[in-house]
């Protein structure tokens, strides 16, 4: 027995709208907890009977979350060009000369990238205190200040850019970074903006770093701020859908403002 | 305006040597043509030129200041790339004008210079286009527009004309030659296209793995190519080789028993290996009567491309193509060929070295076959 096209596309329709469901339902559930008020926490309704701001009122109230969504915005906007600056000088030393140990240069920045956090944290951790970066964001944007993968990417990039062009370049008197500034880097928008957004991403997410090395509530970001509702004697729910739901909702805005950029570039890079 | 000396220079990557050894000197004003396979060397020795590669040894002089050490920008020269290689966030004007921004040439003395050069090459109306709104045509220009913005002293040419159609190429070409009649700019041009290397050159340069085989006017490399490797390349259909032996009084005897130009007598021991070599266009067609002079050509296969037909056959047991005139009749009965004794060229078999008959009369064979 063949089945017609129309039912096979529907079938997979199905698939992919049940997928859809499967991957957004926590989104939504946590965005519906945070309207709920603490009585109704635990139903399943899939709408709170009677829907409340008191979780977010409370959330101002017993902590600075703006202040702290401030701070996150401040490092990872930080983390991400400064990631994006040296990713685009070290790619660019790399595709533009060929010198002795270049390769090896290449294939050492390749394999930072494996080595796991664990590894470097505590010497990390030494090294920001001895340089008074404790508790600051600064210390939070330092040690994340050049990726592996931002480097990978650009020099990639940086690889398929045509070399005669840069030569034109060379012949019109154009120097390095001149030629780097003016020619290379206009052309290179889509892969730059791909780093960019992993970048902001990856950093906005980061937990284990910031919870290492930050003292004060108000020096602290959004992921910490959430642990905040989370105690030994039971987590207070409502507030922590709420904060969660303010703690995502620029990444929110981040993916669909620049939607298809997000996508192609976790398509390009391959990862998660 | 300058000129280009090329002392022994040679360029060597890891342990391949691209560039042998090469000596040229390119005269101010002059139109040289470097013309060779792909991978003999002729677009590094350009590159070097231009500054783009380094130079292993040897020396490159423009108006006898030696460069090698030099920046490319301060060599003088301006490079035509063979992709175009135009800024593509850039626009025509923008194009066109980076080498005078980046000298740091004021604006407006900038856009007027811009302006000027593209009324010459007839962009004006594309000036605030981007490269990719373009045609190939018209970003070939806007390439030559980026080169002659500087008023540089050597134009350099990496393939200019190789990504466009064949209609194209043409008109190109003559446009390039119009603009070095009236800019008498030294200029140096690499090419593997043999009909842009005879039109553009006044002095031809035809390279093999890293090494000049010959230099001279177009038509003395044409008529008189100074090696087997020379005569090959140019020409199309390419020109046919025939071996031969030289008997005991010097003769060249083709097949063991044809002896068609007892007139030609080399200077060779008996039984060196040689081959004759004649151009296609250079046959006509004679009686099958065993005249000594003419060659049996045993026709296989009939082209008719219009203007001209092509006959390919074998001669002496050797693949062979003729040319005739559109207007010609083919025989249908065998027949033979026959060619100037002044038309035959004859190489040795080693090494490829033009041989010259010591002693030759002028008389062609078909006075000779007629004589007889």
């Amino acid at each position: 027995m063949t089945t017609s096209p129309n039912t096979r596309r529907f079938a997979a329709h199905l698939v992919m709208i049940g997928l859809s469901a499967l991957a957004i339902f926590p989104v939504y559930w946590m965005v519906q907890t945070s309207f709920r008020p603490e009585s109704e926490v635990f139903s399943t309704a899939l709408w709170p009977a009677t829907p409340t701001l008191e979780n977010y009122r409370r959330v101002i109230e017993v902590m600075p979350i703006f202040g702290i969504l401030w701070n996150t915005v401040l490092m990872a906007a930080a983390t991400t060009a400064a990631q994006v600056v040296t990713g685009l000088l070290a790619a660019w030393a790399l595709v533009r000369w060929r010198f002795p140990g270049g390769r090896l240069a290449h294939s050492l920045i390749a394999l930072s990238w494996l080595v796991p956090f664990q590894v470097v944290m505590i010497p990390n951790y030494v090294l920001a205190t001895r340089l008074g970066l404790l508790d600051t964001i600064a210390g939070l944007v330092v040690p994340n200040a050049a990726a592996a993968f931002a480097v990978l990417v650009l020099y990639n990039a940086m690889r398929g850019f045509p070399r005669e062009v840069v030569e034109a370049a060379r012949m019109d008197g154009a120097g390095s970074l001149r030629t780097l500034i003016e020619v290379v880097i206009p052309n290179l928008r889509a892969p730059i903006a791909s780093v960019s957004i992993l970048c902001f991403i990856s950093a906005w997410n980061e937990y284990f770093w910031p919870l290492l090395l930050i003292r004060k509530i108000e020096n602290s970001v959004v992921q910490i701020g959430l642990q905040f509702f989370m105690s030994q004697e039971g987590n207070d729910w409502g507030l922590l859908m709420a904060a969660a739901t303010l703690a995502s909702l620029p990444i929110l805005l981040i993916y669909l403002v620049l939607q298809r950029q997000v996508v192609e570039s976790f398509m390009k890079s391959g990862i998660r | 305006m300058a000129s280009i000396n090329i002392r022994s220079v040679s360029k060597t990557y890891g342990k391949t040597l691209a560039v042998n050894g090469i000596d040229l000197h390119v005269e101010d004003g002059a139109f040289v043509v470097i013309l060779g396979p792909s991978g003999c060397g002729k677009s590094t020795l350009l590159r070097m030129i231009a500054g783009l590669e380094d130079i292993t040894s040897g020396e490159i002089a423009v108006d006898e200041k030696v460069v090698n050490d030099l920046q490319p920008a301060k060599r003088g020269c301006a490079m035509v790339f063979q992709n175009y290689a135009l800024y593509p966030h850039m626009t025509v004007a923008q194009n066109i004008g980076y080498a005078l921004k980046v000298s740091g040439i004021a604006r407006r003395d900038r856009d007027e210079r811009v302006a000027r050069i593209a009324s010459t090459l007839g962009l004006t109306h594309l000036l605030d286009r981007k490269p990719s709104q373009l045609s190939g045509g018209q970003r070939q220009r806007v390439a030559m527009g980026r080169a002659m913005v500087r008023s540089p002293g050597i134009f350099l040419f990496d393939e200019p004309l190789s990504n466009l159609d064949a209609q194209l190429r043409i008109q190109m070409r003559l446009e390039i030659k119009r603009l070095h009649r009236e800019l008498r700019t030294t200029s140096v041009f690499v090419t593997h296209d043999q009909v842009e290397a005879m039109t553009l050159a006044d002095k031809l340069v035809v390279m093999n793995g890293g090494r000049i085989e010959q230099a001279g006017s177009p038509s003395e490399v044409f008529r008189k190519p100074q090696s087997r490797f020379v005569a090959n390349f140019l020409g199309s259909p390419p020109m046919n080789f025939l071996p031969a032996t030289i008997d005991g009084s010097g003769r060249a005897v083709i097949g063991g028993n044809l002896v068609p130009w007892p007139q030609l007598v080399f200077d060779l021991p008996r039984g060196t290996r040689i081959e004759l070599a004649f151009r296609p266009g250079s046959a006509v067609v004679a009686p099958l009567d065993g005249a000594s002079a003419a060659l049996p050509f045993a026709l296989e296969l009939t082209e008719d491309l219009g203007t001209e037909h092509h006959l390919h056959g074998k001669v002496a047991g050797t693949a062979v193509a003729i040319t005739l005139p559109a207007g010609k009749n083919i025989p249908a009965t065998p027949f033979a060929i026959a060619i100037a004794s002044e038309d035959m060229h004859a190489f040795q078999v080693e090494g490829g070295q033009r041989v010259a008959p010591s002693r030759a009369t002028p008389e062609t064979i078909m006075k000779h076959g007629a004589a007889a």
